[in-house]
């Protein structure tokens, strides 16, 4: 269990700066997620700190130690491939017995970790297996393992889930998180898809090209999002953003007025992005009753099963709503929507900052 | 022959016209000579025999020296021999045992032959089983090269003519240092192997021995032992090159050409790589020393194939290439003496001082050859070549190494 | 050639007819076999007859020289193996063999591996290209040039006397105790661009990732040679080293014309040996038994090759 510091940290790739000095804190056993598009960096960082890459700028820190000149076996980390990246010629238990034997620790010793760490894993059965002779989830689990047996002090993921189907992604997701709640390590957990930021984070850390858009609590991130990039990339599906202009207590988006109680950074003939999630526009007979109501006409419908997505234009701008699962609703039909204002959010047209 | 034939066919099936049978003879002649010195004469000779003969065509096939005897063994065998060969004397009765060559007896007889058989040097002409078998184009004695410059800058003022002078000279050249050497000893085991018979050989001649007795070898007499302790004590006073054991032939003449051995002990058709290259040293060429005056003669020769369909032709060229004049040329493109005297006439050596001691040496000393009926005589030199190499490496005497090449030659033969 | 002095061989037309035979009684399953008729017929010209000659060779007293040679069973096949010459050179071509692709190996691993890591990727192309130059040459040229070298006036010679190693010029090709190692030196220096080639593309083949997770694993260099690189290229290894077996067991060109087998017989291997008996002691029948029992051995290997080609499958 350590705490990681990275200070500054610049990677250029030639003259190509991939890395603009970015700064993240992570408390011991703290669980972070770093998220963000493809090329934004992430990998990079974590290969930083996984000691794989070079540092072209700025620190890391792990535990006390700026581990900036240390070889990656001496910083006290274990990483996960997202190829997992175990070694085809040898069985599951060699695998995850290697790093304790090229440490010279006594046979008996990696003999009773192995196997307790199978255990937890429920790797037992498929100790003599070799790679080839697994299962993409059974791989990720001894991937998982041949880490877990170090013991360090922190744990690297880069995109573990990503090669393994989506019901089995929902299942190691689970598992992960329990195995942290159990070990209790520090973790950082490069990902670029948010339902696993928001469900396994401590702190997620939202990065674009290169450096720190927003980081947070899943919470904070999702519930208070610092600009238009983070609004639009967390959530599923993504928050409506559209162009308004502001009036006074409303807004304007076409031809469309809407009442809203106008952060106090908005003045009266701004232009805005506006936006709202998909969960605050619902068929006005389910919502509540302060929220504003509009009649639109449906032109889509998505079937997801719990709920329904419902398309449709204001002011001559596409926006999605949620209706419940079981509601009947038929494209061409012309419903009342409410709009749940409270929860709206405006951001800057130039920058993308939140205006609040 | 039968691919123009089926071309014939066709020319005559599709144009259906009467086409005029002209029955051209293509005789091939295998042979390294063009390949040494002198192509363009022999390609001129070629255009000149072929406008005088319009029904035959030669083809003229070059190959190293090196790979003629082996491609002479594989054609016959396969069926598909030239017809006209260039032979070497040593060949000869191998190649009697496989029964590759035509008897020329008979042409030899002929009344119409472009030259007079009293007329040609003799020693290939000689007859082996009743029968001669090849008759020759060029001869030329084995010599001894010497680079004087390097012999006067040793403090000599002439080529060496003993082998005590031979010894001095080449030991005094091997001090002057700068990698430069007395004489090299050419006994690498490389294909064809033959540093016994380019070295020893013409010393043992000179010297007044001799490696044979008739047909049988007689390799362990005193004259060869001595012969060898000359060898060894080049070899151990640093007179000789280092690294004999590694040295070709082809090293050998390169490294005197290059100007880095003081002497060379090889034909005296040398002298047009000597003079070809344009070495930048004063040249000598002398009588291999010795006691008597006595040379290892050898020459181009040429025979007709025993498989060739069209003897007739191959001896008209022969003929052709023994007339005075061709021969002449053919001599003085290859540095060399005509094999048919009588082009000595026609042959200026004026000015030429090279011509003119190997007409010295040809015309006065005594002619030796034993090859041209040794058996076995490929494998022969092999089996000297690794003895030599092991008296030269100190690991046997002179004594003990004829006496082993004798004992390994008869096995041989046996 | 051989087709020619063979003619239209008895054997060759009795082993077509059973394959027609078999064609017609199974018509529906042998019908890919019909379109695999022409490649047939070619191979069984091209290696068939001339095999067929070299082994009928080998039972005939003096083929060739004799207009009539007489069928003697394997009386050369008892001169072979009672001759000393043979089982000499038998030992030399183990050793050469051996030896060579031992040279291969080291060498063309540690070029493969040095020529893999991470350089600019124009100075890799570069070295990549330089590397493989030894390859390119004919054999002819390969040892004019290391005679050159390794003459005693040659550049080695100068390099180690100008180094102190040694006092006075060795006649590496010359002298009986180093021409073995003078032709293994030659031998390795020809034919590690195979090695290093084929290990290259073996190479990258290889996940990047497998090394990163070794090297947070704990792995020195040679830990991820031996635990990552070793097993990744090993089926490249076992055919890569017995093809170069197969190579190296009959080579010619380079020993011939670098020692000749000598001096003496020092360097003397099953194929020197073989052309020695054809064409130094025209003993072509005793030479075709020789190349007989260079396609034994050779014949072994390529059945091992060929099982673990099968089994890569
Ligand atoms: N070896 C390299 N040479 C040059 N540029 C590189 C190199 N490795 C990465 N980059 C660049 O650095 C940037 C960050 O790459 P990185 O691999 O960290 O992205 P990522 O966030 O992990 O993306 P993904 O989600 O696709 O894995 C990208 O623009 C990438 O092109
Ligand atoms: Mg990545």
């Amino acid at each position: 269990m350590s705490n990681i510091e990275i200070r500054d940290l610049v990677k250029r790739y030639g003259t190509v700066e991939a890395l603009h000095a970015i700064n993240i804190k992570i408390e011991p056993g703290e669980f972070a997620v770093l998220v963000g598009p493809s090329g934004c960096g992430k990998s990079t960082t974590l290969r930083m700190v996984a000691g794989l890459e070079t540092i072209s700028g700025g620190e890391i820190v792990i535990g006390d130690r700026v581990v900036n000149g240390l070889r990656p076996k001496e910083r006290g980390i274990a990483m996960v491939f997202q190829n997992y990246a175990l070694y085809p010629s040898k069985t599951v238990y060699q695998n995850m017995a290697f790093s304790l034997k090229l440490s010279r620790v006594p046979k008996d010793v990696i003999d009773q970790k192995v196997r307790a760490v199978a255990e937890i894993l429920e790797l037992t059965e498929l100790l003599e297996r070799k790679p080839g002779a697994l299962s993409g989830g059974q791989r990720q689990r001894v991937a998982m393992g041949r880490a877990i047996v170090r013991d360090p002090k922190v744990f690297l993921f880069d995109e573990p889930l990503s090669n393994l189907d989506a019901k089995l992604r929902g299942q190691m997701r689970v598992e992960i998180k329990r195995l942290h709640q159990r070990l209790k390590n520090t973790i950082i957990y490069v990902t670029h898809d948010q339902v696993e930021a928001m469900t396994l984070a401590d702190r997620i850390v939202v990065m674009r090209d290169g450096h720190i858009e927003q980081q947070g609590t899943p919470d904070e991130i999702f519930h208070d999002p610092a600009s238009e990039f983070v609004a639009g990339f967390m959530g599923s599906p993504a928050m409506n953003l559209v162009k308004a202009t502001a009036g006074a207590d409303a807004i304007t988006i076409g031809d469309t007025s809407i009442p809203w109680a106008l952060p106090a950074s908005i003045s009266n003939g701004d232009t805005l992005t506006f936006g709202l999630r998909p969960e605050d526009i619902r068929p006005a007979i389910d919502a509540s009753e302060v929220s504003t109501r509009l009649t639109v006409t449906l032109e889509l419908i998505e079937q997801l099963g719990t709920e329904k997505l419902i398309y449709f234009t204001v002011g001559g701008h596409s926006f999605v709503g949620k209706a419940e699962g079981r509601a009947d609703l038929r494209v061409g039909q012309s419903i009342e929507v409410a709009f749940d204002m409270v929860h709206a959010y405006g951001f800057s047209p130039n920058s993308g900052a939140r205006l609040r | 022959m039968s691919k123009k034939l089926i071309k014939a066919m066709a020319v005559a099936a599709i144009a259906m016209i009467p086409v005029q049978s002209f029955a051209q003879t293509k005789i091939e002649w295998l042979q390294w000579f063009a390949a040494e010195a002198g192509a363009d004469t022999y390609n001129s000779l070629v255009s000149e025999f072929e406008a005088a003969n319009p029904d035959i065509k030669i083809e003229l096939v070059n190959q190293p020296f090196g790979k003629v005897r082996e491609s002479i063994v594989t054609d016959h065998a396969i069926g598909i021999s030239a017809d006209v060969l260039g032979l070497n004397m040593p060949w000869t009765k191998e190649f009697l045992d496989i029964g590759i060559l035509a008897p020329l007896d008979d042409y030899l007889g002929k009344a119409d032959n472009g030259f007079s058989k009293d007329q040609l040097v003799q020693a290939p002409i000689g007859e082996i089983d009743g029968h001669t078998w090849m008759v020759p184009l060029t001869a030329f004695p084995f010599v001894l090269h010497t680079n004087m410059t390097l012999v006067k800058e040793a403090g000599f003022e002439h080529p060496p003519t003993n082998w005590d002078e031979l010894k001095e000279y080449a030991t005094a050249i091997s001090k002057l240092g700068d990698g430069i050497s007395g004489i090299g000893l050419p006994f690498s085991s490389q294909p064809p192997a033959n540093g016994p018979i380019l070295t020893l050989l013409p010393l043992l001649y000179a010297h007044g021995g001799h490696s044979m007795n008739g047909t049988t070898p007689d390799f362990d007499n005193p004259a060869v032992v001595e012969t060898l302790q000359l060898l060894n004590d080049l070899n151990a006073s640093g007179a000789a090159a280092p690294g004999a054991a590694s040295r070709t032939g082809g090293v050998d003449v390169e490294e005197f050409v290059a100007g880095r051995t003081g002497f060379l002990i090889s034909p005296a058709a040398h002298s047009a790589n000597v003079r070809e290259r344009g070495a930048d040293f004063e040249y000598a060429m002398t009588r291999v020393p010795g006691d008597v005056n006595a040379y290892r003669v050898h020459g181009f020769e040429l025979g007709i194939s025993a498989n060739s369909k069209h003897k007739d032709e191959a001896w008209k060229f022969i003929s052709f290439l023994l007339g005075k004049q061709a021969n002449a040329k053919v001599a003085h493109a290859s540095a060399s003496l005509p094999g048919n005297l009588e082009a000595l006439a026609d042959f200026n050596t004026d000015g030429d001082e090279v011509l003119a001691k190997q007409m010295d040496i040809l015309s006065n000393d005594t002619p030796v050859e034993e090859l041209r009926q040794a058996p076995k005589a490929t494998a022969s030199w092999s089996i000297m070549t690794e003895e030599i190499q092991a008296m030269l490496a100190g690991n046997q005497t002179p004594e003990a190494t004829a006496a082993a090449v004798q004992a390994r030659w008869l096995e041989l033969i046996k | 050639m051989a087709m020619e002095a063979q003619g239209q061989g008895p054997n060759f037309s009795t082993r077509g007819a059973s394959l027609f035979q078999a064609i017609r009684d199974n018509s529906a399953g042998a019908t890919p076999y019909l379109f695999l008729l022409p490649c047939l017929v070619i191979l069984g010209a091209l290696l068939g007859v001339p095999l067929y000659k070299v082994v009928e060779y080998s039972l005939f007293d003096n083929v060739i020289i004799k207009p009539d040679p007489i069928f003697v069973g394997l009386d050369n096949y008892s001169n072979l193996l009672s001759d000393s010459g043979f089982w000499s050179a038998l030992l030399n071509t183990g050793i050469f063999t051996i030896g060579s692709v031992l040279g291969h190996l080291v060498v063309g691993m540690s070029l493969a591996m040095m020529v893999n890591a991470d350089i600019h990727p124009r100075a890799r192309t570069i070295f990549r290209s330089l590397l493989i130059l030894p390859w390119i040459f004919t054999a002819a040229v390969v040892a004019l040039n290391w005679q050159l070298l390794l003459n005693p006036f040659g550049v080695i010679n100068y390099w180690l006397g100008a180094a102190g190693i040694i006092n006075e010029p060795l006649d590496w090709l010359g002298d009986a105790n180093l021409a073995m190692w003078s032709l293994l030196l030659i031998s390795t220096w020809r034919g590690y661009p195979f090695i290093m080639v084929s290990f290259l593309s073996g190479l990258q083949s290889v996940p990047r990732e497998l090394y990163e997770a070794a090297e947070i694993d704990g792995a020195n260099f040679f830990h991820k040679f031996w635990h990552v690189t070793v097993p990744q290229l090993k089926p490249v290894i076992y055919g890569v080293v017995l093809l170069d077996l197969i190579w190296t067991f009959q080579l010619f060109p380079l020993v011939w014309l670098t020692t000749g087998g000598g001096p003496g017989r020092v360097t003397e291997v099953l194929s020197t040996l073989t052309y020695r008996l054809a064409f130094v002691d025209f003993q072509f029948s005793q030479a075709a038994t020789a190349a007989v029992s260079i396609l034994v051995i050779s014949a072994a290997f390529t059945i091992l090759y060929l099982r673990n080609e099968t089994r890569n499958k």
